[in-house]
């Protein structure tokens, strides 16, 4: 799920950026460190939205470096074990599916995928319904459960079923 | 800087939002997720529906649906009569186990990382897959096939490395377009030259074989060789595994492939590398194609790519290793007995090899001691019996002097009399070599 949040940072900038651009400066290195990281807490930061505050910097002892504490705004993507997703599949395989849900990889084992749904390896490895009306494959949308989730450095991974009601491929109204 | 006016959330709301989703959503799925690979099916329907018909009636707040949901679910739940099972933990990704989703701390199984990034597998589920893939393999007429690339397939060299006889390759790269053979990596600063035939041997071999990349080099080496090989990811698409995918250090093993043992053939040119698989494997002769592979070998001569030559297309290895794996492919679906799942690819491979040699009785002459096991264990699997007393029987005498008593007594009965290097030449060729290119001369030292 997306959020729109406040967090808080503590920024340390080289004396060679101060001068009339120093908060354009900061904040850019705020956008380059914190954008595509992660945490456990918050989940994905996707995007800094906005600077809420910037206090006042304290020069560090030592070095010319100052720390700046930099209140901020962005969206961030944390998956919930409960969650139902809509997402992308990326990958599928014998032991399951893989799929992506923005920066979130999931994966879906075939423990999880309905029994009526069976493997077709070929060209373009799919799981089908015994009577081919649907189709799992690469770069198909499904709408799954999220039922694990762990956080690990730089990225999240998941696990999902489509066991339930209402989860599996999204119907295309085109096509049926 | 385009700041927000209105977001929603704001810094001391946000976490009290996020811990209250957190716990709102943590309740109603610790109960769910257990109990859904518990329950059977019709319980599991009920469930969802009194959830759908919740949720469509209180759709604004939150809080009750979900209290709404626990308290069906407890209801549901004390009437079923259903034990909870434990989940097998059939295998991780990321360390949540991809069945019940819970985080794993343990290591065990073993790591899938060529097939994606996280995957580890346990035994069990290993084993399940194995046996569903022996099915499908077995019904569509197909075994497993283990391609080493150094030496093997293709020979790669450094740049820095090339000596300046071989500078001039620099101009003749190929583009992959062009389906050539010769290409130049920059961005690994190597070049690569593909063996003769090899476009040919993979299309070939597809058809008999799944075939599985497994090299020592690193991942990223992997893939762009696998690339060179295949561009259209027809033949190894998630099947190319490096040494950063193999569970021992210096060693390739099988464990890594969803194959069973008795079904898959490995093509090394390096047998110390298949200490366990000695059996599935055969031996490739090695492809030098560079100055720089010649002399990490020790081979002082000149390079195929500094005499401007290379390996001969439709009778160099490759090709004859082809008609071996047509062989053994053809001999294991036509000519076996029995249940097609109870065949074993090795025992075809020795009866193979050992028609390769019957009916020569061999005697070894002046080999150097450490070097003869080996050479006699090669020509009793080659199907050559090896006698250490002279007899009639005899029919080869293999010696490095022409001088020696067998030698003589060798010419004087009219048997061949033939340098160890062709049996070495019969177990890389698959095939008897004719006597005459491995005679010894009677004046030379080393033929």
């Amino acid at each position: 799920m997306f959020f729109h949040i406040v967090l808080e940072r503590n920024m340390q900038l080289h004396p060679r950026y101060f001068g009339r651009n120093l908060r354009d400066n900061l904040v850019s290195k705020l956008m380059k460190d914190v954008e595509g990281t992660c945490s456990g807490r918050h989940g994905f930061v996707v995007a800094v939205t906005g600077i809420e505050n910037i206090g006042k910097g304290l020069i560090r002892d030592g070095t010319g470096f100052v720390t700046f504490p930099v209140k901020y705004q962005c969206v961030v993507f944390r998956p919930f074990k409960g969650e139902i997703l809509e997402a992308v599949v990326t990958m599928v395989n014998k032991m399951g599916f893989f799929a992506e849900a923005g920066p979130v990889q999931i994966f879906v084992s075939n423990h999880l995928i309905p029994d009526d749904m069976e493997f077709q390896s070929g060209d373009m490895p799919n799981y089908t319904t015994s009577d081919g009306s649907v189709k799992i494959q690469k770069d198909s949308e499904v709408r799954l459960k999220i039922i694990g989730t762990r956080v690990d450095a730089t990225e999240i991974f998941c696990i999902g079923t489509i066991k339930d009601d209402f989860l599996g491929v999204i119907n295309d109204p085109t096509t049926v | 800087m385009s700041v927000v006016t209105d977001s929603p959330v704001h810094s001391s709301g946000s976490d009290d939002f996020i811990d209250y989703l957190n716990e709102a959503l943590d309740a109603s799925s610790p109960n769910s997720s257990s109990d859904e690979e518990a329950e059977n099916q019709d319980e599991f329907e009920d469930l969802s529906r009194n959830k759908r018909r919740k949720l469509e009636s209180t759709e604004e707040t939150e809080g009750s649906t979900s209290e709404g949901i626990v308290e069906q679910k407890l209801v549901v739940a004390e009437s079923s009569v259903v034990k909870v099972d434990g989940c097998t933990h059939p295998g991780t990704f990321g360390k949540l186990c991809i069945s019940c989703g819970e985080i794993l701390d343990g290591e065990s199984g073993v790591t899938f990382g060529y097939i994606h990034k996280g995957l580890r597998l346990h035994e069990e589920e290993i084993s399940r897959l194995r046996n569903t893939e022996m099915n499908t393999f077995l019904f569509s007429k197909k075994l497993f096939l283990v391609l080493d690339l150094d030496h093997t397939l293709l020979n790669t060299t450094i740049l820095g490395q090339l000596s300046s006889e071989e500078l001039h390759l620099l101009n003749e790269t190929d583009s992959l377009e062009a389906k050539g053979s010769l290409f130049k990596l920059e961005h690994m600063h190597m070049m690569t030259k593909l063996r003769p035939f090899v476009r040919t041997f993979l299309k070939e071999a597809s058809a008999m074989f799944e075939m599985y990349i497994y090299t020592m080099g690193d991942r990223p080496y992997a893939l762009e060789m696998a690339k060179l090989l295949d561009p259209q990811g027809e033949y190894f698409n998630a099947k190319v595994i490096s040494r950063d995918d193999g569970t021992q250090k210096h060693q390739k093993g099988l464990d890594v492939v969803l194959g069973r043992d008795s079904a898959v053939l490995i093509l090394d040119d390096t047998e110390h590398a298949w200490m366990k698989h000695k059996n599935n494997l055969i031996l490739m002769e090695r492809y030098h194609f560079f100055a720089s592979s010649c002399r990490q070998f020790g081979f002082n001569c000149k390079s195929l790519a500094e005499t401007k030559s290379d390996e001969n297309e439709t009778d160099g290895a490759l090709a004859k290793i082809l008609e071996v794996l047509k062989q053994v492919h053809c001999t294991f679906f036509e000519k076996l007995q029995g249940d097609l799942v109870d065949r074993d690819v090795r025992q075809v491979l020795s009866s193979v090899r050992g028609e390769i040699l019957s009916g020569c009785v061999i005697i070894f002459s002046r080999i150097n001691h450490l070097a003869l096991p080996t050479l006699k264990r090669i020509a009793e699997q080659l199907g050559a019996t090896c006698l250490t007393e002279l007899d009639p029987t005899v029919t080869h005498v293999v010696a490095t002097d022409a001088g020696t008593e067998k030698a003589r007594w060798a010419v004087k009965e009219k048997k061949c009399l033939v340098h160890p290097r062709w049996i070495e030449a019969a177990n890389y060729f698959w095939e008897k070599q004719p006597e005459e290119n491995f005679f010894i001369k009677k004046t030379t030292t080393q033929s």
